[in-house]
């Protein structure tokens, strides 16, 4: 390995192996020999960033290519950076050290709101320009992707291009093209010029903004004829088709999910309405499970990884989940890999599996009721009652488990103080049914933890006019439940609300906020996910010194005509269809899943997935 | 009947910031990827049975580590390390594995280890006037550090710790003087010397020039343990050298036997 950071630099870090690379199934090539060099950047630390399967994906996808030479870049930490602050180097690539600033594209996953002044931070650790305008063709070309890339807006001054939706044929197609442009001499507004007819891509300095008098947005209009007034995200129409790597990195160290991922589906069938991975993942598509098995086998054996997790939205909804665990737990018990079963409805069928799958201790189990009356649930269309939690504890409990975690969200729209105290009864009632299962067969200990969060509103779902609930209603609803919640077996969790605040500003945020994003940096937030980082005064002072008001965002309350910042993205559901879900929802009206009823969401445009099976 | 080996492994420059309890599982994923067939613990989490000699701190190289590995059916030493290098990652590998019969595991037998330190000296000092300040220190009495133990700061005693200690040059000394002079011969500190140069020194808070090799052997493991940083701190507050520790690198760790000690895989304690 170069020297080319100290050891006196590393051996005064924390986790000095966050920065060293070279880790099992990484890819090394000669860079000299590449006639494209990508970072595809994570705007937080290693642990955390190697724990995204997104990246796993297109970093080996990328590294396929002859000519393409991915790799990672992960924020360093506060330790690290002034570190390298204090001797001038600049933010570099795991895998050959070099600085980014030399490479062909600098990509940035977009994964929650709050890593958004870490992107701004690595530009500058990089030395690259931080807005679009400033970069020369000197400079990389600065692309984003992920979920939070469905609202632009906010870093529409930062990113060169957007890649919307799912990135496996979309980044093949920029490459291809990039490849030809480099071949010649022309400008970088020439390259932009090329990429912008292929679907899913956005170019913010393509698109012109006007505003109405009272702030809100009149429109986004293309400043030339050619771009598409729309853009259209992505989506892979068959899953067992697309490219999944057989193997993956395994890392040195600890990360956050250090095991092999099993992607069942991307999608989901249950339309909940505070939930934006429901909507922009649509529509629902499988693997199949003969697919999964085949990749289960190969990823073990590259890796020696001693568990597998079973990831999507909601894994009980796999229809092929009886044969596919069936499968892996034959498959994998003689080789001594745990099967781990993440997001499964509790019922005897999933308790039945876990107890076969896997060998661990008895005690948590997690439930996501998500309100604490049927009527708001009804009101958020998650399809839950009562009956069904209270059946799922009982049998959890009758099995021996004893530590109950219960999931739930407040400041949903129509909430009342009633709905709260649902949340303290639900809780009560989940320690009777434990106290109604005999002694001999219960585990010791009941422990029940409720959470709450706070509910930001998010672009295309049902609920994306919605006013947030204040910061203040939200610390007396959470002192309101704090004081009904008595028992001595529940133990009570909250969010605090003024991250939940800065999240719903920039989750709905426009091209306005993109400057308090880079003042507040410049006053120094960063990391502003890590509580220990957070500065909620200094985020104020960056709102005022820009003249933008939060409250804007976060607190009001839209028409449902309303031009909205991110209208010109379109994810496939229409509109149409959020409004009269939101309708719906105020009549407390339940919309049914996807395999029961085909509810015209618009998704079936893609032509894939469960609309056409 | 289980069967167990004992191996010989180098922990290089690549993975030397990987935590003692990482690089246990890094192996123990080596193993399964190269399907051999390791014994595995009873009880709720079975885990492989393996066990690494005297745990190393973050950032010190070595090239002689043990470790033993029990498995659930027989496997030649020789297929052993062939088959776990191809799965291990640039910076780890075996150099030697051979059968172990007795009972004894390497973390308790190991009582002495050797190193070659690299340190800078705050002044340019020859190599044979520092050997000579290195046998005023050795001669002391005693030497008392105050070392951290699991109940807190005490003072220790660490002259019976030390068994060699001899300062070597890193490049022919220009002093033109007659005597024979030491002189590193170790590869790896000399690679190491080598990158060092290439880099911008001007960011080191030490001074490249100055620098030479400590080469030692010291008491090791659980009865009683000097690390080379301890050693460090104890020559720069009792003689008049003042250095700078800048790496450490193990060259040997050896088991005690009447008096002797042993290389590991030596036939008289496997």
């Amino acid at each position: 390995m170069p020297l080319k950071i100290s050891d006196e630099i590393l051996s005064s870090v924390e986790k000095p192996s966050r920065y060293i690379g070279n880790e099992w199934n990484s890819v090394h090539k000669n860079p000299n020999e590449m006639k494209i060099r990508f970072a595809f950047c994570f705007p937080d630390v290693y642990e955390v960033g190697m724990s995204h399967l997104g990246m796993k994906i297109l970093y080996h996808l990328l590294n396929e290519r002859n000519d393409t030479y991915c790799e990672r870049v992960f924020a360093p930490w506060v330790d690290m950076e002034s570190k390298m602050r204090e001797h001038d180097i600049p933010l570099f690539a795991l895998e050959s050290h070099d600085p980014i600033n030399t490479f062909d594209f600098v990509g940035f996953t977009l994964q929650y709101e709050m890593s958004y002044t870490n992107i701004i931070n690595m530009l500058d650790l990089a030395g690259i320009p931080l807005r679009s305008s400033e970069r020369t063709k000197e400079h990389p070309f600065v692309c984003a992707g992920g979920p939070c890339a469905y609202n632009p807006e906010p870093l529409a001054d930062v990113v060169d291009f957007f890649m919307l939706g799912e990135g496996e044929e979309i980044i093949t197609e920029i490459m291809d093209i990039y490849s030809e442009w480099k071949a010649e001499d022309s400008s970088r507004e020439e390259f932009l010029n090329r990429i912008v007819s292929i679907e899913g891509v956005y170019i913010p300095q393509f698109y012109e903004v006007k505003y109405n008098p009272d702030g809100t947005v009149n429109g986004v209009v293309p400043k030339k004829d050619h771009y598409p007034d729309k853009i259209k995200k992505r989506i892979i129409k068959d899953l067992d088709q697309t490219y999944f790597p057989d193997k993956i990195i395994v890392p040195f160290t600890d990360i956050v999910h250090d095991r092999i991922m099993l992607e069942l589906f991307r999608g989901c069938t249950r339309g909940c309405r505070f939930c934006q991975a429901g909507f922009i993942y649509r529509p629902v598509r499988e693997r199949s499970h003969e697919k999964l098995l085949e990749l289960a086998k190969k990823l073990e054996e590259s890796t020696g990884y001693e568990e597998i997790s079973l990831t999507s939205l909601s894994t009980s909804d796999y229809t092929r989940l009886a044969p596919l665990t069936e499968g892996l737990i034959k498959e994998m018990e003689e080789k001594r890999v745990n099967l781990s079963l993440p997001s499964l409805r509790i019922d005897s069928f999933s308790l039945d599996l876990m107890e076969k799958a896997q060998k661990v201790r008895k005690s948590g189990l997690t439930f996501a009721p998500e309100a604490g009356t049927q009527r708001l649930r009804d009101v958020i269309n998650k399809g839950v009652t009562e009956e069904d939690l209270l059946n799922s504890v009982s049998i959890a409990f009758n099995g021996g488990w004893n530590g109950v975690k219960l999931y739930f969200m407040i400041g949903l729209p129509t909430e009342t103080y009633e709905d709260i105290e649902g949340i303290a009864d639900l809780a009560n009632k989940v320690v009777s049914a434990y106290m109604g299962v005999p002694k001999e067969k219960r585990g010791k200990g009941l422990n029940v933890t409720v959470s709450t969060s706070s509910f930001v509103p998010k672009p295309f779902t049902p609920f994306q006019w919605e006013a947030q609930d204040t910061m203040n209603t939200l610390r007396d609803k959470q002192r309101f439940l704090k004081d009904k919640i008595k028992s001595r077996y529940i133990t009570y969790n909250w969010h605090e609300s003024e991250v939940s605040f800065m999240e719903s500003v920039f989750a709905r945020g426009d091209r306005k906020t993109c400057d308090v994003l880079i003042k507040a940096w410049e006053k120094g937030c960063k990391f502003d996910g890590w509580g220990e980082h957070f500065k909620f005064k200094t985020w104020m002072e960056a709102f005022d010194e820009c003249n933008v008001d939060p409250d804007f965002y976060s607190n009001r309350k839209r028409s449902y005509d309303e031009v909205l910042p991110w209208d010109h993205i379109d994810v496939g559901v229409s509109k149409k269809f959020l409004i009269k879900e939101s309708e719906k929802a105020h009549r407390g009206e339940l919309t049914s899943n996807c395999r029961v009823d085909c509810s015209g969401c618009g998704a079936t445009a893609f032509g894939g997935g469960i609309c056409v099976e | 009947m289980l069967s167990s080996l004992r191996a010989k492994f180098i922990r290089g420059e690549e993975v030397k910031y990987i935590s003692h309890l990482d690089l246990m599982q890094v192996c123990a994923r080596a193993i399964r990827r190269a399907h051999i067939p390791i014994a595995y613990s009873q009880g709720f989490n079975p885990h492989p049975q393996m066990v690494f000699g005297l745990p190393m701190s973050v950032g010190v190289t070595s090239e002689a580590e043990y470790a033993e590995f029990d498995f659930s059916s027989p496997i030649e030493p020789d297929d052993f390390v062939e088959r776990l290098n191809k799965e291990l990652p640039a910076g780890l590998q075996i150099v030697e594995a051979k059968a172990k019969k007795s009972k004894g595991n390497i973390m308790a037998l190991i009582t002495t280890a050797s190193y070659d330190i690299l340190v800078s000296s705050t002044k340019k000092m020859g190599i044979n006037n520092v050997n000579q300040k290195l046998d005023e220190f050795l001669s002391k009495p005693a030497l008392i550090v105050k070392k951290e133990g699991k109940k807190g700061v005490r003072d220790v005693d660490i002259k019976p710790m030390i068994y060699r200690l001899k300062a070597e040059a890193l490049k022919e000394e220009e002093t033109g003087e007659e005597q024979e002079q030491c002189k590193c011969s170790n590869p790896v500190i000399l690679e190491y010397m080598s990158k060092l140069s290439a880099i911008d020194t001007k960011k080191l808070s030490y001074e490249i020039d100055n620098m030479f090799c400590l080469s030692m052997l010291l008491s090791a493991g659980a009865a009683a343990n000097l690390k080379p940083d301890l050693l460090v701190a104890a020559i720069n507050e009792t003689s008049d050298i003042e250095i700078k520790l800048v790496k450490v690198h193990r060259t040997g760790l050896f088991v005690g036997k009447e008096g002797r000690i042993i290389d590991p895989l030596d036939p008289a304690v496997l």
